[in-house]
């Protein structure tokens, strides 16, 4: 008999008591509607130390990533991947790189699925048109959602995963830049990930 | 400590020691609110009851599970291998640590990192890959800090919860001998830019990346880390190869309820409403992706835990290791988590030690509890820690593990409460006596034969008349 086999007969004569597969409740925070979503979106983002700024077309990013990026003190470089919505974008004077997250990277742009109201999470997923490094190698981390995309809650993100019909390597929830308070107890930004992230919010979109 | 040689059976001398460690004292001193008041927070955002009513779903959950944890493994072993993964199934430690040593092998692995688990604490992964040649590099900050001192996490959550700012600066001194002797590290932020300095570089020299799994998702075969730092994303997306460390419990059917246990995993263990990175994975990279690792694997381990199945310890396979309970227990807060002497400290450690260990090792530890309940208040998973820590000590006593002295004394007061009268007469002229040394302060600095108990505090001198004189005279 296989260790397998060996683990499984002994879970199988275990007799652990019979328990019903229930629905649990949802919290009324991951239950919003329309213009609440948004502002709940919105303000859990900034709890989690996250910035975010609103636009009113995908248009209007480069402007608006060049902007952020000369009051951060940044380069005007740029690191993403093939994501349809950026590739007919005029990014103008910023320097444009394209693949998977180096050793060092100034700043990285993303395109999140969804965004969850709920607790300000962004939803990514991995992929040629957002690698997974991107969100875990750019000192500063940018990302862009749409409104229409900001779900309530996990069992809408869950629920639109499933009938998108993705399967990636990872789905990647991220709530606020990277911290750590394994140094005196004391919480600071910037552990390993982005020390800091941005996310423009893109006004419409199709629901 | 090493993890084959537990100090469990030496509790009293280690919590002794930890008492008058003073740098230790000022470290949990320094801890000890945080954790409760971020709790209390971030539960009162909720509606009213409603972290409570997730917490009898988690409960009622996790019992689900561990009433059809067979057909769930199986049901997300097939998916896994579906996606491309490979699981690995280990009986014991041992066994976890074959496995591991042999994809690392097969992967011509030097250097492996290391995300947080505390299954690869439980199985001896570090000095195993050393042993034969493999460097492991720990990349969680705590975790990172004790490995360059030499020692194992005091804390399930915050691994080196124990260590003062002055420590983390010597270690960093000795550890980065490249770096220049006359550098400024008195702030912490300078601390933490060195660390994450030195860390990035590994992270694209390992062969291998290790993180362990807070969740393993049956439905779809993904396995869940929550993270804050983003140091168990870097581990399992740079290295060629992921290993995924996971006990066999670690199983929920849905991603719903995974989203259901992670509304009360993150305000349980920091108070945060979510922690910063929770990721979902699913086998290796897809054929179009361009990062990634090219394989996954799992690694279930039981090392005792089906054993547990069916039996009064049965509800202790719900813990989804947030923490709470340590971050709560009064015993904790004062002695630290390395006095425990094993992997897993606090009130879930002195339920789950003996059952992974065996009560003649482990069983000092259910007896380090005032029985004060607030383990139980706080669990998110409403786990009976205090009737579970009791049906260790019956058990102790069974097998005659307890010390002499105890059992006599048991002995003396199981007589005496078998004969009320005698019982009363006694707690009457002992209480007289308390009264009389106590005159005037209300309190005894000691006390005859409980010199442990008035070492560190006073005790209250008794006040009016016995419980049954009382009762007796509210009854008439």
């Amino acid at each position: 008999m296989s260790a397998r086999d060996r683990i499984l007969s002994r879970i199988r004569k275990a007799e652990a008591p019979a328990a019903e597969h229930l629905a649990a409740p949802v919290p009324g925070i991951a239950s919003l509607e329309g213009a609440a979503r948004i502002e709940r979106f919105c303000a859990q983002v900034e709890a989690a130390s996250a910035t975010l700024s609103r636009l009113d077309s995908f248009e209007a990013l480069p402007a608006a990533l060049a902007d952020e990026l000369r009051q951060r003190n940044l380069p005007a470089a740029i690191r993403m991947g093939a994501d349809p919505d950026f590739a007919h974008l005029d990014f103008g004077g910023l320097q444009v790189s394209h693949g998977p997250g180096r050793i060092e990277e100034p700043a990285t742009l993303s395109r999140a699925t969804f965004g969850m109201a709920e607790t300000g999470s962004l939803v990514l997923l991995s992929g040629p048109d957002n690698p997974v490094t991107l969100t875990f190698l750019g000192e500063t981390h940018f990302a862009v959602l749409q409104e229409s995309d900001v779900k309530a809650g996990f069992e809408d993100v869950f629920a639109g995963l499933r009938a998108a019909g993705h399967d990636p390597r990872t789905v990647n929830f991220v709530t606020g830049p990277s911290r750590s308070a394994d140094i005196g107890q004391t919480l600071q930004l910037g552990a390993h990930g982005p020390v800091a992230l941005h996310v423009f919010l893109v006004a419409g979109g199709v629901e | 400590m090493s993890l084959d040689n537990p100090t469990t059976p030496q509790f009293k001398a280690n919590a002794r020691q930890a008492l008058a460690n003073e740098n230790l004292q000022s470290a949990l001193r320094g801890a000890r609110n945080g954790f409760v008041n971020g709790r209390a927070a971030a539960r009162a955002k909720l509606g009213p009851d409603e972290f409570d009513a997730l917490r009898d779903a988690g409960r009622d959950l996790k019992n689900h599970v561990l009433a059809n944890l067979g057909d769930y493994l199986e049901a997300y072993e097939a998916k896994v291998t579906a996606s491309g993964g490979h699981v690995h199934w280990a009986e014991t430690a041992e066994d976890a640590r074959a496995i591991v040593l042999d994809i690392c092998e097969q992967a011509g692995a030097k250097t492996v990192n290391k995300g947080k688990t505390m299954i690869s604490e439980e199985c001896g992964i570090n000095d195993h890959l050393a042993a034969h040649g493999i460097k492991p590099v720990e990349t969680d900050l705590g975790e990172y800090i004790i490995q360059l001192r030499g020692e194992h996490p005091s804390h399930i959550i915050a691994p080196a919860v124990h260590v003062t700012v002055p420590e983390v600066r010597d270690a960093f001194m000795e550890a980065h001998p490249h770096l220049d002797a006359e550098r400024d590290l008195s702030g912490l932020d300078t601390l933490l830019a060195e660390a994450r300095g030195e860390l990035r570089a590994k992270y694209f020299e390992a062969e291998v990346g290790i993180t362990g799994a807070n969740m393993l998702i049956a439905e779809t075969g993904q396995s869940i880390i929550v993270t804050n730092e983003g140091n168990g994303d870097l581990s399992q997306s740079l290295p060629k190869v992921h290993i995924v460390m996971a006990s066999i419990e670690k199983i929920v059917p849905t991603m719903e309820d995974a989203g259901t246990v992670l509304r009360i995993l993150a305000r349980s263990a920091t108070g945060q409403d979510m922690s910063v990175y929770t990721t979902l994975s699913a086998g290796p990279r897809r054929a179009e992706d361009p990062d990634g690792p090219e394989e996954y694997h799992v690694v279930l381990l039981d090392n005792g835990r089906s054993n547990m199945l069916g039996t009064e310890f049965q509800d202790m396979l719900r813990c989804i290791r947030c923490g709470a309970c340590i971050n709560h227990c009064p015993v904790y807060q004062t002695v630290g988590g390395h006095a425990y002497g094993w992997v897993y400290p606090g009130p879930m450690g002195s339920v789950l030690t003996p059952s992974l260990i065996g009560v003649e090792e482990g069983g000092q530890l259910p007896n380090a509890s005032t029985f004060c309940g607030r383990c139980e208040d706080v669990c998110p998973m409403r786990i009976p820690l205090p009737k579970m820590m009791r049906h260790w000590r019956e058990r102790e006593f069974e097998k005659k593990l307890t010390p002499g002295a105890t059992r006599w004394g048991l002995g003396v007061w199981a007589w005496f409460a078998r004969r009320p009268a005698l019982y009363r007469l006694g707690t009457r002229m002992g209480m007289a006596a308390l009264r009389v040394m106590g005159r005037g302060r209300g309190k005894l600095a000691s006390v005859p034969l409980a010199g442990g108990w008035t070492g560190s505090r006073d005790m209250p001198a008794p006040q009016g008349d016995t419980f049954m004189a009382q009762y007796k005279r509210a009854q008439r």
